[in-house]
């Protein structure tokens, strides 16, 4: 359950002059498992999530999910994206439990779910709030909640912190492994931050840009489960060098 | 930053000026300035040499047309009868607007939405859309007549364009990850235009049924003056036509004002729908 598979995969962007966004990518995930897709802006990590969500057509190769062809965007693929994108007429409750309530599922099949979900990532008193009314930082945590409510078989985030300061980033992090410990969802988490990549994922995918390519996997074997105290041991640190190493050898 | 220009270094006539009562005084200035040329220029009751009444003149001749009760050897037809034609007129923008929202809107969301809508029926609407409303009155005329819907059809019209040309945009500049997230929690084509497309094209609707609604009382004035018997506009030409200029600034002075309270609800019910908006602007 949860499992992605990219057989020889491109993807090509049209136009007058084509340009090609990801080139010949074999990459799975397992169930279960927490991978991130690491690199510089350009190098189509968004574009493997997109294609993953099923918001863009592969150009070539093979997209599984498990096992079945991706053919388009549904709520076993939860997608947590970059500005959290709420719908900014509707009020926290009405963002969170929107799914449930266009897939027809009863009122008191999902409330329970969705009232839980909202007190884990601490947004009880919120239910109310506008998306405007929110900060970043808290936009984004019902933009998670929006996704888990659904109990997708995985998780596609998108640079879900990249807008956010430093001190939210940290406490966005924390919560995300809390979670993730709990649910144990499959996770496809694309970041340009090394230290986000290393907390979070079992594995690091490390992509380079013209052509997309994934040119490394880095196994992350730090202990489970992780908090953000991890960022300053002496084992991270080893990890980190050895990324910037990585990626400067391939920045040329 | 105009009365800052007005009251040079005064902050408390500032303040007051930025206030709503000091606002409401500050639009007063003109039309009273206006109103006292008006009636200085005048003697004996007329200006322009005998052309156009002054206003005391016409402030008699409406309070006679709005509130006097026509007795049996009245001979004027314009005695106690002013809600009367603000009503047939009324009634005409609300029916006539009423059904340009109807198809409009719906049209609107469709062609920004759709690319097969687009291409099918936008290129129509482009080269019909710089006929005006007055070379419809013939084709009006014939049809229904001189009758009520013969003015309600032409209001629709005029306020179609506007209403559909916005709803368009407004459906056509949805950001692009408001779709996708919706997709992603499973909703289909049709909450996508429900629930995504057409709350997202409201502010544009709004400025659409602004316009629109604006361009229907011209319609209905000038269907009035030709295509039927009854409303201000019929009361306007009316009234040209015996000779009662009184009659007829109150009558362009009646149309300003229900043309002012329309756009003033329209105004208030954006205001009360699109509080999202108005809070997220607020907030940049």
């Amino acid at each position: 359950m949860g499992t992605i598979s990219l057989q020889s995969v491109s993807k090509t962007y049209g136009g007058a002059r084509a340009v090609v966004a990801l080139d010949n990518v074999d990459f799975e995930v397992a169930e279960g498992e927490f991978v991130a897709l690491l690199g510089p802006s350009g190098c189509g990590k968004s574009t493997l999530l997109n294609l993953v969500a099923g918001f863009e057509p592969l150009s070539e190769g093979k997209l599984l999910f498990d096992n079945q062809p991706v053919a388009r965007p549904g709520p076993d693929r939860g997608v947590v994206f970059q500005e959290a994108s709420l719908l900014p007429w509707l009020n926290v409750w009405e963002n969170v439990v929107f799914g449930p309530k266009v897939q027809k599922i009863a009122r008191s099949d999902y409330e329970l779910r969705a009232r839980e979900i909202l007190r884990i990532v601490g947004l009880e008193q919120f239910h109310e709030a506008l998306p405007v009314q929110l900060s970043g930082g808290m936009r984004q945590r019902v933009g998670i909640a929006r996704a888990l409510v659904m109990e997708p078989r995985a998780l596609l985030m998108d640079e879900p912190f990249g807008a956010l300061d430093a001190q939210t980033r940290l406490s966005m992090q924390a919560l995300l492994l809390e979670v993730w410990q709990n649910l144990k969802t499959t996770v496809l988490f694309v970041t340009h931050d090394i230290d986000e990549a290393i907390l979070l994922a079992d594995r690091i995918c490390v992509m380079t840009a013209r052509p997309g390519r994934i040119t490394r996997t880095i196994p992350i074997s730090l202990r489970r489960p992780r908090s953000i105290d991890d960022l300053t041991t002496a084992d991270f640190i080893r990890f980190k060098a050895m990324i910037m190493a990585e990626m400067r050898g391939s920045g040329h | 930053m105009a009365a800052a220009g007005i009251s040079g270094a005064n902050p408390s006539l500032q303040g007051f000026l930025r206030s709503r009562v000091g606002k409401g005084l500050l639009a007063l200035i003109l039309p009273l300035a206006a109103l006292f040329l008006w009636q200085a220029s005048g003697t004996n009751g007329a200006v322009a040499g005998g052309a156009l009444p002054t206003p005391d003149r016409v402030w008699k001749a409406w309070l006679v047309w709005a509130f006097d009760k026509p007795g049996p050897m009245t001979l004027s037809p314009y005695v106690g009868n002013w809600m009367e034609a603000i009503a047939f007129s009324a009634m005409r923008v609300a029916k006539g607007f009423g059904l340009a929202v109807l198809v409009g809107v719906p049209l609107g969301i469709l062609i920004g939405w759709s690319r097969l809508a687009a291409s099918m029926v936008d290129p129509t609407i482009q080269w019909l859309r710089p006929v005006p409303i007055t070379a419809w009155l013939p084709i009006s005329i014939a049809i229904f007549g001189i009758s009520d819907f013969g003015a309600v059809f032409l209001i629709t019209i005029g306020a179609f364009y506007p209403i559909v040309i916005n709803t368009t945009q407004g459906a056509r500049d949805v950001d692009k990850n408001w779709i996708r997230a919706a997709l992603m929690m499973g909703a289909n084509q049709w909450d996508i235009l429900r629930r995504v497309v057409l709350p997202a094209a409201l502010p544009s609707i709004f400025t659409g049924l602004r316009i629109g609604l604006g361009i229907g009382w011209t319609a209905v004035i000038v269907s009035e003056m030709v295509a039927v018997k009854s409303g201000l506009g019929y009361v306007l030409w009316d009234a040209y036509y015996v000779g009662r200029m009184d009659i007829v600034i109150a009558d362009m002075v009646s149309i300003g004002l229900f043309g002012f309270l329309s756009d003033w609800a329209i105004v208030h019910l954006e205001h009360w729908v699109l509080k999202w908006r108005r809070m997220q602007n607020f907030n940049q």
